[in-house]
């Protein structure tokens, strides 16, 4: 078997590179929401899908590292983050609209009105 | 098993990229939310699956789909304008990161196939709970702090007269 095509069957049938693609790739979507979605809550919900990129490859890297429980540990702590990211994210997008009565993000673009 | 939570995530995230409607784009975020739970069971690790679901698909969307409502922003605006230029570089910049970086998972020598496959024993919340405890205590109490300090910090952003 060619070494290219091992990668594939590698990637076909869940192994650590098939999870690190799918990775980069999911982060990919959600880099290309944030960039070119103007709406600022799609670019919220690119934002979260660029964090679930990385708990996937920090979970698949664990499992075939072993480096189980700390990662287990340690994703607890970013989903901790996470939550604290999106409800002050949240309160920012409310407190703009109530302020510009827009979400877009081109519209919000000096620091004063 | 692999390849269809692999393509239920892909398929949520793209249909959240290419819809118009912000509802619908939470409701398939929470689609490719379920897909990444469903691979962290292949992983054997259902600790990780149940959080997955519980906070992401269960509190954060929730939070957000109740923000898009409480806004009335179901549709994104129109563009002031059309603005080529960002939006090119943006999706110049997407393609090159995705093509260099697909590049080098390719060719990354830590990413080989391994020759012995790990023993699979499913991660328990028992293990998860006595390793936070007795290592990670002074992080856990200050993470309850930041959750607190957040929550104080968004009342007090959305409070109308402050």
């Amino acid at each position: 078997m060619t070494p290219a095509n091992s990668f594939w069957t590698e990637v076909l049938q869940g192994g650590l590179s098939g999870y690190i693609l799918l990775a980069l790739l999911i982060f990919v979507i959600g880099l290309a929401t944030v960039l070119l979605r103007r709406s600022l809550l799609m670019q919220f919900m690119g934002v979260e899908l660029m964090i679930n990129a990385a708990n996937l490859a920090l979970l698949a890297f664990a499992r075939f590292k072993n480096g189980d429980v700390q990662a287990t540990t340690f994703y607890l702590f970013i989903i901790a983050v996470a939550a604290c990211e999106a409800a002050v994210g949240l309160a920012l997008i409310v407190g703009l609209y109530r302020h510009r009565q827009t979400t877009d993000s081109d519209r919000a673009d000096a620091l004063r009105q | 098993m692999f390849l269809i939570f692999a393509l239920i995530t892909l398929s949520g995230a793209l249909a959240m990229f290419r819809q118009k409607n912000l509802v619908v784009a939470g409701l398939c975020l929470v689609l490719s939310f379920i897909g990444v739970s469903g691979l962290f069971l292949m992983l054997s690790n259902p600790v990780a699956a149940a959080l997955q679901i519980i906070v992401y698909s269960g509190a954060i969307v929730v939070l957000v789909l109740f923000v898009i409502m409480l806004l009335n922003a179901h549709e994104e605006e129109p563009a002031v304008k059309p603005r080529s230029i960002q939006r090119w570089g943006s999706a110049l910049v997407v393609a090159v990161l995705g093509v260099g970086a697909f590049k080098l998972v390719g060719s990354s020598p830590a990413l080989r196939p391994a020759n012995v496959r790990p023993v699979i024993e499913p991660m328990t919340l028992e293990q998860v709970g006595n390793y936070l405890v007795q290592q990670h205590l002074l992080a856990f109490e200050a993470i309850g702090l930041l959750l607190l300090a957040s929550m104080v910090a968004a009342i007090l952003l959305v409070k109308r007269d402050l």
